[in-house]
């Protein structure tokens, strides 16, 4: 039995064993079963390189567990970083988004024949052809006049077949040169793409020749991202956002090397997922009958992000923020007048829980619909008055000496324990780390969200992982932050350099639903999704945003063209038109 | 007020019963004659049909097509009707009958609203069978205007857009290329039209995007009618082509006074028309030519043209008069009809060319009256209720306006082509263009489209909702339909059928 779970079942007894024995049991049959899970689940997969023993986690100090996570990861000593050559001027160079981490160029202008033009790999692969087809028509959007000196690229790529997870490598190189085929080499796919994707943005038509042209060639860049998770927030239950709205959103994200989307898929304010194992979720859950994604619309989803690099990484908040699961399933909240936090004194809401991950996941790290090994939990905003003014749940409380911040914990916990069941690395909002602290297993990954927090710092100096996603700056629903406000801010802040390559894994823009569906989602996302991503991905001395305005004007005129609904740079409030007629540049 | 028919815009008759009929999705297009259009619509209207996966099975797993004519090229008076059945049981295919493609397509377009993924059955449903469905459009001509010179409005932008236009049965994309504040069309005549007068290097249109724009709306049965708006309105011709403008300080409107500005627009219409009727890049036989707002002071004022006024005797409107004519010429040569703002007729009334057709905009006009008693025939866009630029007119104020308000019932039949929302480009751009026209042009799509009596915004209103709803679901940024300023953002949570 896992030890951590002792803890819970002696406190329960610690108060004269006033607890009843059948309680007891079940708590003990649920913790051997989900140490069963746990067990089978290790012969099958390998653990997240993460979590610790309990002996390590007992018998270790914070800071030796960060040097253990160090050594056991293989991480040598951190880099000097390359000092990437920054534009003095605030001009249009590098012509690429983000910023890459190492590149170098001259001053000559070839052509790309678009006719005939090849993508060739040593291998084949479906996945590799299948980007090979749209790159292809990213490449060359219009007709042109025949010619052009460059006519091929050929993608080396090392390794065919990784699963797509946090921290496989995305690195790559590409090279441009001045006749011949372009080269890119990339340690997978993934790095193959954003590859191609930066190459998409040096191929430019010249309207005056109508022929394609890389300016500056040759180029020679080395590129990876400085985090490893960039995500946005996708919130589906404020406002349902289709299938096709959610595609369109996979596709505007490649093209700022964006590699995450966060579902925040259900809420208190609606549950549009139709989940196979507990049907009436979505059923009665869902803002409409229409309003709903099967388990085959999210095997969709994954299935397209996957084929672009992006990962999903699905949100089940809990226990708050579930006021829209008691409409199918009211034994799972406190009561139909006060229905959240979700209801901890009844294994129905953990059997459902349990159910509800399963669909997800199928069981085992890797495997399920979603395939992603981070699972988000929520755990915020939890407020324990619906616990407390419930008599039986009262009762319960006090019959196992809980208090309603004990039975937070307890419920987080179990929760977690059911989502580790099932191979997932467990994230949580940063209200379990304010309240739990290092009593949280070690590989739960905490998101910073609140308001000027700054417990990232504190966190990863525990050895715990972050994501970063601050109210106020990274809010994407907070409409007068400018894309330079977000473009300022830095994740490492306070934290030591070992750590922050190591425990930060990154963060991301949070698109909360309220007031968003598809008719302004991309233009409330864009562009300011891409200062994030710019921060994200780039050495961290890319930093200064009127250095970056006129890429980041060029990048939104980009994203324009290929339908992407950014609006304009210059706006105070986010998602306004632009102010009157005018080009893209300057708007 | 519910959602029936669940149809947008509502047909012109139809029957229908009370049985819920299953269609599968492994579902074949059969068609009487063999086309590559139908062929590629055939696919397009799979994934629309089919959003999800779904169960296997079905009673319905077929669509027998019977089509007149396939290789009629789209104009004005294209036919667009059909009729569609879609039985009760599986003893009958759902049949379509058309008389082009055109038609093919309004009737899979129908279809494709009428089935609809049951998520709890996981399986396609259309529901009250038997449906029998006969249509066709009130009106011919059933335009959205769009604007690229205000803002650049990049090719993938058009072409979301033209996606749109077909949901609503939209037909006409009245393409206002240039204007005054850029020119982004790259003329392979008149190079430097585009080299110098628009606003960057990128904000350009090649020769060959717009014939891929064309075929890309020809393919969904939507005409591309090309707006040259001439004298006026045409200040951004002038960096390339100083020539042709009154002078450096005062650019507008065009210079009267030499045969270059004949010639430039003679070469210009021919990048698009080829010059022969039905033909070039731009194959509509409507050309528009603009006319309004022609503010004649520069001419008065350039010393030059005042003179040659002066010798050919002129005054300063028939001068205008003068202008607009020779513009119309050149267009005639090219096998076009011509369409211009209103002014024209305000101006010249019966001296113009009667297969000039009238475009209806200034506020509370009544020129369609006028002008189709006179015998020309008009387009109805009347700024203040048509004008997607107003934000604060709702698709309500739309839907209750009537082309035909004060003219004869034959007149109306024959003389009012239609109209449409227009959507001025000062403030829209990629990331507001399909929230700022939808979902308000759906409103003006059911009044071209449908019976005249259909006029009732509360019996419209869960229709419209859910019309909304099906936009969104197919990627269309259509905006709440509840909104009292176009283009807002949803008030707070909530379904999209309720804001």
């Amino acid at each position: 039995i896992n030890a951590e779970y002792m803890g819970i079942v002696e406190l329960a007894c610690a108060d004269g064993c006033a607890v009843s024995m059948k309680l007891l049991l079940v708590v003990l049959f649920s913790l051997i079963a989900l140490s069963d899970a746990r067990r089978h689940r290790r012969a099958r997969a390998a653990p997240s390189p993460y979590r610790f023993s309990e002996e390590e986690l007992q018998q270790t100090s914070h800071e030796d567990l960060v040097d253990i996570l160090l050594h056991r990861n293989g991480i040598p000593a951190p880099e000097t970083p390359e000092e990437p050559a920054i534009a003095a001027a605030a001009d249009n160079y590098p012509p690429i988004w983000p910023y890459p981490a190492k590149f170098s160029n001259g001053t000559a202008s070839v052509t790309v024949n678009p006719t005939g033009f090849k993508f060739t790999a040593p291998e084949s692969d479906r996945d590799l052809r299948a980007a090979f087809e749209r790159f292809e028509r990213l490449f060359f959007p219009h007709r042109a006049a025949a010619g052009g000196t460059i006519s091929a690229v050929q993608v080396t790529v090392s390794a065919f077949n990784v699963q797509l997870q946090l921290g496989i490598d995305e690195s790559y190189t590409l090279d441009v040169p001045m006749q011949g085929p372009i080269r890119i080499s990339a340690g997978t796919v993934y790095g193959a793409y954003h590859a191609l994707q930066t190459l998409s943005q040096l191929i430019v038509f010249n309207f005056d020749t109508q022929l394609y042209t890389i300016a500056l060639a040759p180029w020679h860049i080395e590129d990876r991202p400085r985090f490893t998770h960039r995500e946005v927030l996708l919130d589906s239950s404020r406002h349902f956002e289709p299938v096709q709205t959610i595609m369109n959103l996979i596709d505007s994200l490649t093209y700022a090397k964006v590699n995450v989307i966060h579902w925040h898929i259900v809420d208190s304010q609606s549950f549009p997922f139709d989940s196979p194992s507990y049907p009436l979720l979505g059923k009665m859950g869902s803002w409409s009958a229409q309003e709903r994604y099967t388990i085959f619309d999210v095997q969709d989803v994954v299935e397209y992000a996957r084929e672009r690099g992006v990962r999903i990484m699905i949100e089940i908040d809990n226990p708050g923020h579930a006021g829209s699961w008691c409409k199918g399933y009211p034994d799972v909240c406190p009561s139909v007048q006060c229905p959240e936090p979700l209801n901890p004194a009844t294994n129905a809401t953990f059997d459902l829980i349990d159910g509800l991950f399963r669909d997800f996941t199928g069981g085992a790290r890797g495997g399920g619909v979603v395939f992603e090994n981070l699972m988000h939990l929520g755990g915020d905003e939890v407020d324990t008055s619906c616990w407390s003014s419930t008599p039986a749940i009262a009762q319960w409380m006090k019959d196992n000496s809980l208090t309603p911040d004990l039975t937070y914990e307890y419920f987080v916990r179990r929760s977690q324990a059911i989502a580790h069941a099932q191979g997932r690395d467990v994230v949580g909002w940063e209200e379990i780390w304010n309240h739990f602290g290092t009593q949280l297993d070690k590989s739960t990954i905490i998101q910073q969200w609140l308001g000027g927090s700054t417990i990232a710092q504190n966190a990863t100096a525990h050895g715990y992982r972050v994501l970063w996603s601050t109210d106020g700056v990274w809010y994407l629903d907070g409409l007068t932050t400018t894309w330079a406000t977000m473009y300022s801010q830095e994740p490492c802040t306070g934290i030591p350099d070992n750590l922050c390559d190591m425990l930060v894994l990154g963060g991301g823009g949070e698109m909360w639903g309220e007031t968003v569906d598809t008719s302004d989602i991309q233009q409330t996302i864009w562009p300011r999704l891409a200062a994030i991503a710019e921060r994200l991905w780039s050495p961290r001395i890319v930093k200064d945003a009127t250095a970056a305005r006129m890429r980041m004007a060029n990048f939104r005129c980009l994203l324009n063209r290929r339908g992407v609904a950014a609006a304009p740079v210059n706006n105070a409030v986010a998602r306004s038109a632009p102010f009157g007629p005018g080009s893209c540049l300057f708007n | 007020a519910s959602n029936y028919p669940p149809i947008w815009p509502y047909p012109q008759s139809f029957t229908n019963g009370s049985t819920t009929v299953s269609v599968d999705p492994n579902f074949k297009f059969a068609a009487s004659m063999q086309s590559d259009d139908l062929d590629a619509a055939f696919k397009r209207f799979d994934a629309l049909f089919f959003p999800h996966r779904a169960n296997n099975g079905g009673v319905l797993n077929n669509v027998a097509i019977m089509v007149q004519n396939v290789t009629e090229q789209l104009q004005l008076y294209s036919d667009e009707s059909y009729t569609l059945y879609i039985p009760a049981d599986g003893t009958a295919a759902i049949s379509i009958t058309a008389q082009t493609v055109f038609g093919v397509y309004n009737a899979l377009q129908t279809l494709s609203q009428l089935i609809v993924f049951d998520f709890n059955t996981q399986t396609y449903q259309v529901s009250l069978a038997p449906w029998r469905i006969t249509d066709f459009p009130r009106f011919k001509h059933r335009e959205v205007l769009l604007d690229s010179s205000r803002h650049f409005e990049p090719v993938q932008t058009i072409k979301n857009l033209i996606d749109s236009l077909t949901y609503a049965k939209i037909n006409v994309i009245h393409w206002h290329i240039v204007d005054s504040q850029s020119f982004p069309f790259d003329s392979p005549t008149y190079p430097l039209l585009g080299q110098k007068g628009s606003y960057s290097p990128q904000e350009r249109y090649s020769m060959d995007d717009v014939a891929d724009v064309v075929e890309y709306a020809r393919q969904r049965g939507v005409r591309i009618m090309i707006e040259i708006d001439n004298p006026g309105h045409a200040a951004s011709w002038c960096p390339g082509y100083p020539d042709v403008c009154p002078s450096t300080t005062c650019l507008q409107p065009l210079n009267p006074a030499t045969n270059a500005t004949f010639d430039l627009m003679a070469g210009l219409f021919r990048d698009f028309t080829g010059g022969v009727r039905g033909g070039g890049v731009v194959f509509d036989n409507m050309f528009h030519l603009g006319g309004d707002e022609v503010d004649t002071s520069c001419w008065t004022n350039t010393p030059a043209i005042a003179s040659w006024m002066k010798q050919q005797g002129f005054t300063a409107d028939q001068t205008y008069e003068y202008f607009v004519k020779r513009a119309q010429a050149i267009t005639h040569a090219q096998g076009r009809d011509v369409v211009g703002w209103e002014e024209i007729w305000n101006h010249f009334g019966t001296q113009l060319d009667k297969s000039t057709i009238i475009h209806q905009w200034l506020p509370g006009s009544k020129v369609a009256v006028a002008a189709t008693a006179a015998g020309y025939r008009v387009l109805w866009s009347t700024d203040g209720v048509w004008y997607l630029d107003g934000l604060q007119v709702t698709w309500e104020t739309m839907y209750v306006q009537e082309p035909c308000v004060g003219i004869p019932d034959n007149l109306c039949n024959t003389l009012v082509l239609g109209g449409g929302g227009e959507m001025w480009g000062e403030t829209v751009d990629t990331s507001d263009i399909q929230s700022t026209i939808w979902p308000r042009l759906a409103a003006i799509g059911e009044r071209l489209w449908s019976p005249r009596t259909v006029t009732s915004t509360d019996a419209a209103h869960v229709r419209m909702a859910n019309f909304r709803c099906l936009l969104n679901r197919r990627g269309v940024a259509a905006a709440p339909i509840n909104n009292p300023t176009a283009r807002s953002a949803p008030p707070g949570p909530g379904s999209c059928l309720d804001q």
